[in-house]
């Protein structure tokens, strides 16, 4: 009993580590793509579609895409 | 009078093409892209048939740093979808209900292997470490939350968000995401240690083809020889060292997303990922159903990790009788009324 609690705990605490060392090198891709010349919107947070498949629905292209950018877009560059 | 012969000429040529362009001009009653030569003005241009002789994919131009944004048809990514959203949930359910059901019909058949008793019965011997229960508990424990949002990500959305609803399996399958990526470390890790640990009882060799001749002792009366571990187990054993050192490197692929591999590859990862996975949550409950409520005696082994000496005896002869010689042998045990302990 012992050995399996100390295991969980050991695992806990190895994902947990891993979590901070994971996040702390990952950006999202409009953050990680974005320079100083073109910007990468966000995506929104539903990439799979309403159906989670990735399909379209049929009646998808006569009303909003999904995928479509949320919120307030970055001020674009003036130069 | 140079003036006078440069207008004349300016308008002779206005008058020629005046007359001229109407002819060449598009008659309305021919297809479009034919022109009125009989040829195809089109015809040579570059397209997709073309482009695909050069390359499995089209590419574009992008300017910003992500190229594999640049990628605009890949077909190979439908191929990928079918399998994703057609075969796998199939092969997933088969595989694995097919595995429950072969465990139960066997469970009717034989029933649980129970312990035969002897006159040694009652003396215990350590089978496994503490270390070594540690590591197989480690790995364990991660294994069943790896595999059971593993399988959220195939039948999450076809089974459990008609039940829970939408917003709560999304967040769900973010929690159960995260676990993946983040218990599969520890996991590794496990593997690592066990494959280390338990390698050398683990190489095959002829004492192995004689258990399996004999059905592991699974079938009839009686068991086969068997050292440490036996065929059967050396088979987890080897299961899990190379389902588990395949399902690192790919699994650490999606956790890199093209760091090494383009899109086909991120494809390729997925789909090995995947079936790897079900064959190896399979094997695994074959596993946990021999070690638990399929042999009595079993599960002290990485419990307190003291099994019967009566038990060890039957399952794994040789192993004592080499526990016992090097316990006799050794000063480390002196004193101790039970052999190898």
């Amino acid at each position: 009993m012992k050995a399996f609690a100390a295991a969980v705990i050991a695992a806990i605490t190895l994902g947990v580590l891993a979590m901070f060392a994971l996040t702390s090198s990952q950006r999202f891709a409009y953050q990680a793509f974005a320079t100083s010349g073109a910007r990468v919107s966000e995506p929104g947070t539903n990439l799979v579609g309403p159906r989670w498949n990735g399909a379209p629905r049929p009646d998808e292209f006569e009303s909003e895409p999904h995928g479509k950018a949320e919120g307030e877009g970055s001020h674009p560059k003036r130069s | 009078m140079r003036r006078a012969t440069t207008l004349l000429s300016t308008l002779l040529v206005a008058v020629t093409l005046g007359v001229a362009a109407p002819a060449f001009a598009q008659n309305p009653i021919q297809a479009d892209g034919v022109n009125p030569m009989g040829a195809r003005p089109t015809a040579d241009s570059v397209n997709e048939e073309f482009l695909f002789k050069q390359d499995s994919k089209i590419p574009g131009r992008i300017s910003i740093p992500d190229q594999k944004a640049a990628i605009l048809i890949q077909p190979q990514g439908r191929e990928y979808q079918a399998f994703r959203e057609g075969w796998l949930p199939w092969i997933g359910a088969l595989v694995i209900l097919g595995m429950i059901a072969a465990l139960g019909a066997f469970f009717l058949f034989r029933g649980r292997i129970m312990m035969e008793h002897s006159q040694e019965s009652g003396k215990k011997i350590l089978r496994f470490n503490a270390f070594e229960r540690f590591t197989h508990w480690m790995t364990a424990s991660c294994f069943i939350i790896l595999s059971l949002s593993g399988l959220n990500y195939i039948f999450g959305k076809r089974l459990l968000m008609p039940l829970i609803g939408p917003d709560a399996f999304g967040a769900l399958a973010q929690w159960a995401k995260y676990s993946h990526v983040y218990l599969a470390w520890p996991f590794m890790l496990g593997v690592a240690f066990m494959f280390v640990l338990w390698i050398k009882d683990n190489i095959p060799n002829k004492i192995d083809w004689a258990w399996i001749k004999a059905g592991g002792g699974f079938i009839g009366k009686g068991h086969p020889h068997a050292a440490r571990f036996n065929a059967g187990q050396k088979g987890v054993f080897w299961m899990v060292a190379g389902f588990g050192a395949a399902m690192s490197v790919t699994g650490l692929m999606m956790i890199f997303p093209f760091a090494l591999t383009d899109i086909n590859g991120m494809q390729v990862m997925q789909v090995v990922h995947s079936v790897i996975g079900i064959v190896f949550i399979a094997g695994i409950l074959a596993h946990i159903y021999i070690g638990s409520l399929g042999m009595e005696g079993a599960y002290d082994a990485m419990g307190s990790g003291k099994v019967d000496l009566a038990w060890a005896r039957a399952h794994h002869d040789l192993w004592v009788e080499q526990e016992q010689a090097r316990t006799a042998s050794g000063p480390q045990l002196k004193g101790h009324p039970a052999p190898a302990e």
